[in-house]
């Protein structure tokens, strides 16, 4: 009984001085894939996340306060996901999220949330989502395309677009804002089709590409899809018929895709780990110290928690706090740098640098740059 | 039917048959469910890969290929499927476990990210007046010879007849000097490389990444499902109905469209005919 009761007492002071030792930095809750299908992205997302803290700590941190990270893993089923938010929001005394995870997940997360605790989303999205106390770091369809048809339309001599996609919400809303920029820029959809996840065959799709006579091929199918859709398209000489935009093509992808298949596949983001200006390749170098050569490899899913983090630090120091409703204030035409450019708040979006690369060889090379693109979502 | 609908269908086909072949061998002569059927061809699909990171030439990837999942196999024969041999449900939890274990090694090795392997010959050419490409053209021709060079041999060799006698009578092919300990680890380390095989045939038009595998694991189920098991006729038949009818439904309606009716007739023939259009001998 004894021992029971001292083992209690040292767990009591345990707790303490832990608690203590808390009071002095500002938790915040980095939510990331390590496992499901974005697994891949889990250790650049982390990294980046770790040298967004470094160098806000470095800066004075938020509010003077430093901050220290806590990851969890959102690469399950949503429920799953929000109660490991849950926990370190009520047990661990998290004061803010950084998320970058899927819709589904971040979904499950405004509920769970209700508005209560900043939560800053990284990841590219659909829109539509406006919810209390999120702000929205990441690239929306409107921003990605907007610029990017049009230009292509000219400098490439397009018009017939060919719509292809996974089947659910991403591709289908990203889908409906190109029809109405391929229109406004006098071109035509020559066809549209939704498969569903890991098809097995890209033959069929291939062939009503061919027979469309379409000269450009919007892309919205993810992961392995897209990698087998783009293998299958080259190998079928589709190249010379049509070159390809995709929203959501990034490094990984780029490298299953092989040089061979790479021929005019042109990819639009906020990020490319080729990016030339000043800031992007001292973040890049930074990157390259921190971790090693070795490091998982740079692109726009995992750099987004650094871009997250930058916000949620500009955010709370221009509001003095990290409360909701002060935030909210003080949201509105925040204005900070980061690696991607020059980003300003509007309607808890983020109006930023959009870039269009041209895949072909197999490595991005920046073919133009798009500064300030705003982005059709606005939450009030 | 357009040529190009046709090109696709023989194409599918012959690549399913080929990735099945494997698990039939397995399944039919062994009793053995292999789950890790598809990792296997995820293994033969990395071969590329390992083949230019070792600096070798391009030539190369095909000894690679072999040398590595024969090695694999064998190994997973030794230490745990030996054990199983006509325990089906076991051998099924086993391999399900070693599948997992395949997959991460794979990852440890090579990383989660997606890979990509170039065709020795690329390129379109024309066949029955359509391009096609000519890599396909290429396998499909060796996918082809390599069936009938399995026919011939199954009907004449003496290691077949010992293994029709090994699966007809344990007990008496043993009494009359079969070794079936070794037969059956040749078997399984045969229906494994074609499955290594497969895998490397089709890398450069497929997506490479570790987790690759189940896909090809589930079709080559439902052919097998289809086709029952044992016989390279029932092997043909699975295939043929599996890859034909969601190629054709997917060319005549939609993707989701053929995917749906392969499902729909994988569960008919589970429940109304488990065993197959070809059942096996036993």
């Amino acid at each position: 009984m004894k021992k029971l009761t001292s083992l209690l007492a040292s767990a009591a002071i345990l707790t303490a001085v832990s608690t203590t030792g808390a009071l002095a930095d500002v938790k915040v809750g980095v939510l990331v894939p390590d496992s499901g299908p974005a697994g891949l992205f889990g250790p650049s997302a982390r990294n980046s996340a770790m040298l967004a803290a470094e160098q806000i700590n470095a800066a004075g941190g938020i509010n003077g306060e430093n901050i220290e990270l806590m990851f969890v893993d959102v690469g399950v089923p949503p429920a799953q996901a929000s109660q490991a938010a849950l926990r370190l929001w009520k047990s661990d005394g998290v004061e803010a999220f950084v998320g970058m995870h899927d819709s589904a997940v971040r979904e499950a997360l405004i509920q769970r949330f209700n508005g209560e605790i900043p939560y800053v989303y990284t990841a590219i999205y659909e829109g539509n989502s406006c919810a209390t106390g999120l702000y929205v770091s990441g690239e929306t369809p409107s921003q990605q395309l907007a610029p990017v048809i049009p230009y292509l339309m000219e400098t490439e001599a397009v018009s017939k677009w060919y719509l292809i996609g996974n089947d659910y919400n991403w591709p289908r809303d990203t889908n409906a804002l190109a029809k109405e920029y391929i229109a406004a820029a006098d071109g035509e959809v020559v066809g549209e089709e939704y498969l569903p996840f890991a098809v097995a065959e890209f033959d069929s799709s291939l062939q009503r590409i061919k027979e469309s006579g379409a000269d450009a091929v919007l892309v919205t199918l993810v992961g392995g899809d897209s990698v087998g859709f783009n293998v299958s398209f080259a190998g079928f000489g589709l190249d010379e018929q049509a070159l390809r935009l995709g929203t959501l093509i990034e490094e990984n992808t780029l490298a299953g895709v092989g040089a061979d298949n790479a021929n005019r596949l042109f990819s639009s983001s906020g990020y490319f780990a080729s990016i030339e200006t000043e800031a992007a390749t001292t973040f890049a170098a930074q990157y390259a110290d921190a971790y090693g050569g070795d490091a998982a490899p740079l692109n726009a899913l995992g750099q987004s928690t650094y871009e997250g983090l930058l916000m949620l630090a500009a955010l709370g120091n221009k509001a003095g706090s990290l409360d909701v409703a002060a935030m909210d204030a003080a949201a509105e035409g925040t204005t900070w740098e980061s690696p991607r450019g020059n980003n300003t708040m509007a309607g808890r979006h983020v109006a930023q640098t959009i870039y269009l690369a041209d895949g072909t060889g197999g490595a991005f090379n920046v073919t133009s740059t798009f500064a300030d693109v705003a982005s059709s979502e606005a939450c009030n | 039917m357009s040529t190009v609908l046709f090109l696709n269908i023989a194409w599918q086909i012959a690549t399913l048959a080929i990735v099945t072949l494997g698990l039939a061998i397995v399944f039919g002569k062994l009793r053995i469910m292999n789950m890790a059927h598809g990792e296997f061809v995820m293994i033969g699909a990395y071969s590329p890969i390992m083949t230019s990171s070792l600096g070798l030439p391009m030539w190369m990837q095909i000894p690679v290929c072999i040398l590595t999942v024969a090695f694999v196999a064998l190994v997973v024969e030794r230490v745990v499927v030996r054990h199983l041999y006509g325990r089906i449900f076991d051998s099924l939890l086993a391999t399900w476990g070693i599948s997992i274990l395949l997959r991460e090694g794979v990852e440890l090795i090579f990383g989660r990210g997606f890979q990509s392997a170039s065709a020795p010959i690329s390129g379109t050419m024309t066949v029955l007046g359509t391009d096609y490409p000519a890599y396909r053209v290429l396998i499909f021709v060796l996918i082809v010879l390599g069936f009938i060079a399995l026919a011939w041999w199954n009907a004449r060799s003496k290691v077949a007849t010992q293994i029709k006698a090994m699966v007809g009578n344990p007990a008496l092919a043993q009494a009359i000097g079969i070794n079936t300990s070794r037969l059956s680890a040749g078997a399984f380390v045969f229906g494994c490389t074609t499955a290594g095989l497969a895998g490397l045939m089709l890398a450069p038009t497929v997506q490479i990444e570790p987790m690759m595998g189940l896909d090809y694991l589930i079709r080559s189920f439902f052919a097998l499902v289809i086709g029952g098991l044992g016989t390279l006729s029932g092997l043909g038949i699975g295939t043929t109905l599996i890859a034909g009818t969601q190629s054709a439904i997917s060319a005549a309606s939609s993707q989701t469209a053929g995917y749906l009716v392969v499902l729909v007739i994988s569960i008919l023939f589970l429940w109304l005919k488990p065993n197959g259009i070809r059942p096996s001998s036993r």
